[in-house]
């Protein structure tokens, strides 16, 4: 769209110089339109949002009636009174020795969450050159080839399968606790931060490699003096970004994992503690809180 | 030196380079000039080894570029300085100069000076002697471009090759720096006694630093003279001819 002005004035200019009169670019078919297509896909989509909504409310199993009918509401308040621990004569959010009992399975499930991305990031340095395209144009043997597309089903093989299930498998094989918990946690997120390093690699701008390499490095020295040096700090906000989605995910894996403030909160659950679990709650917000706080401020200091 | 028999370079359909012999002595400043896409970048890079000719051949100091592996044996023999993106920029400045030092160093020697730098009254009397040796443990990305440059240079002095090939080194600084720029260079190559190679769009800076001027167009020799032989006709064919395209274009 936008070369098409310019072809229009380049024409024009010709026109002007061949036969000495000034271009009617007007009358020049292809000028910019507001594009009809456009136009009609606005339209089109207030017509797909009415219809959706007059098809869910007239759905009749898709119950739309529940959601404000009286009995939801009573269930709700309910809820929330038990919730807030009315009519308890000391709801866990106001007992000191619960608030300790919380914390340490808070700094249980921070351990849980460092571990997970620790093994993620020792995973992705090991194999990250391996699954990323070639930095340097020099051809590659066919065994770089082979490890490389092992590298990459690796990845994508990891990162497919969630933490949950990951987690699933894994109480399996290891009693269920924190390593467990970290392992799931740590896999997922292996293929994750694998794919995205390899990505901050294959953009690195080349320039600077090449030099090295022709100042006399060989392939490990030009890892080191150019690569690696280049690399580290988007790597390092990839991890740390992706620790602050670990921290967000641990409380699903510590339910089945049996650790940390997961596994409390489905206890909670399961034994009707309500205000146990507004205690979990605050304490997980907390800690989530405190984590992506850390995790801006060390983003910011890697820059 | 260097030694280019029928060497030719296609991409594509584009003819690069058509085939060009020549001969370039050690000791020589030589000065590629032509328009952009005229094929100097790749003359230079053929020169430099990093590319191989598709027909003919080059070689350096006797030995063709097919036999010279990229590392250290080339890098002896040629230093490359870009146009100022050649640095590291989240590196300090030291270990981008010991970078010179690569192909003389083990792996674990370059692992050790990246944390305790080795070497490094080398690394400063190479900063030193291109006049920015203050700036030695200086993140490269807060140097000024023209500072780059230099620190580029200086990472050559510390590899010593025979002979430096440089691409517009002086492109992207301002007028009165490169000349300062270009002193250096001439300098340094000349201690020594190496060949010094540059691409140079300046006319008048090409013919005051160097000896020997190599014109090329369309992949193809316009003319190869000494300095003092180049003619008003010779730059004004080079220019004429420049103009000539640029309406074919239109």
């Amino acid at each position: 769209m936008s070369a098409n002005p310019l072809k229009v004035e380049a024409r024009g200019d010709r026109l002007a110089l061949d036969a000495g009169r000034t271009p009617v670019a007007s009358s020049e078919p292809g000028l910019p339109q507001r594009s009809l297509a456009l136009r009609a896909s606005g339209w089109l989509l207030v017509a797909l949002v009415v219809a959706s909504w007059v098809f869910v409310v007239s759905e009749p199993s898709a119950h739309v009636g529940d959601l404000i009918s009286r009995e939801t509401l009573d269930h709700g308040r309910d809820f929330l009174q038990q919730l807030a621990g009315v009519g308890e004569a000391r709801p866990a959010y106001r007992d000191p020795g619960q608030w300790r009992q919380a914390a340490r399975l808070a700094y249980r499930t921070l351990a849980m969450s460092v571990l997970a991305i620790g093994f993620a990031t020792i995973g992705t340095l090991l194999t990250v050159m391996a699954g990323a395209r070639p930095v340097l144009d020099e051809g590659r043997p066919w065994p770089r080839t082979l490890l490389f597309g092992l590298t990459r089903a690796a990845w994508i093989f990891s990162r497919a399968v969630p933490e949950l299930v990951w987690a699933l498998l894994i109480i399996f094989v290891f009693s269920p606790g924190i390593l467990a918990g970290a392992l799931a946690l740590g896999l997922h997120n292996f293929g994750v931060l694998g794919r995205l390093c390899a990505e901050v690699v294959e953009n690195l701008d080349r320039r600077p490699i090449r030099a090295v390499r022709s100042a006399g490095a060989g392939r490990g020295q030009t890892l080191l003096y150019a690569v690696l040096p280049s690399a580290l700090p988007a790597f390092l906000t990839f991890v740390l970004y992706r620790w602050e989605v670990v921290i967000r995910t641990t409380i699903v894996v510590g339910f089945v994992s049996a650790a940390g403030l997961g596994r409390e909160f489905r206890l909670a659950l399961s034994f009707f503690h309500y205000s146990d679990v507004t205690l979990l709650v605050l304490v997980y917000v907390l800690l989530v809180f405190a984590v992506d706080a850390t995790s801006v401020g060390l983003r910011r200091l890697a820059r | 030196m260097f030694e280019l028999v029928d060497a030719t370079k296609r991409y594509g359909p584009l003819v690069a380079l058509a085939p060009l012999s020549l001969t370039i002595t050690a000791g020589e400043r030589l000065a590629l000039m032509g328009p952009s896409g005229s094929g100097k970048t790749t003359l230079l890079h053929l020169l430099a080894g990093v590319i191989q000719p598709d027909e003919g051949r080059v070689a350096i100091a006797g030995r063709s570029t097919e036999t010279l592996r990229p590392g250290r044996d080339l890098a002896r023999l040629v230093g490359v300085m870009a146009q100022g993106f050649d640095l590291v920029p989240s590196l300090a400045v030291v270990h981008n100069v010991l970078a010179g030092r690569l192909g003389e160093w083990g792996i674990g020697r370059s692992l050790l000076s990246l944390v305790f730098p080795r070497e490094l009254p080398l690394a400063q009397a190479a900063l030193n002697r291109v006049g920015v040796g203050t700036k030695l443990y200086e993140r490269t990305a807060r140097l000024s471009g023209g500072e780059q440059q230099r620190v580029a240079l200086a990472r050559l002095l510390v590899q010593q090759p025979r002979a430096i090939l440089a691409d517009e080194p002086v492109s992207s600084v301002d007028p009165a720096r490169a000349e300062d720029l270009l002193t250096l260079l001439v300098e340094v190559a000349a201690e020594d006694g190496r060949t010094l190679i540059a691409s140079m769009h300046a006319v008048p800076l090409a013919l005051r630093y160097f000896s020997r001027v190599i014109a090329l167009r369309h992949g193809h020799l316009v003319f190869d003279r000494a300095t003092t032989a180049v003619t008003e006709a010779d730059l004004t064919a080079l220019y004429d001819l420049r103009q000539e395209e640029a309406r074919d274009v239109r």
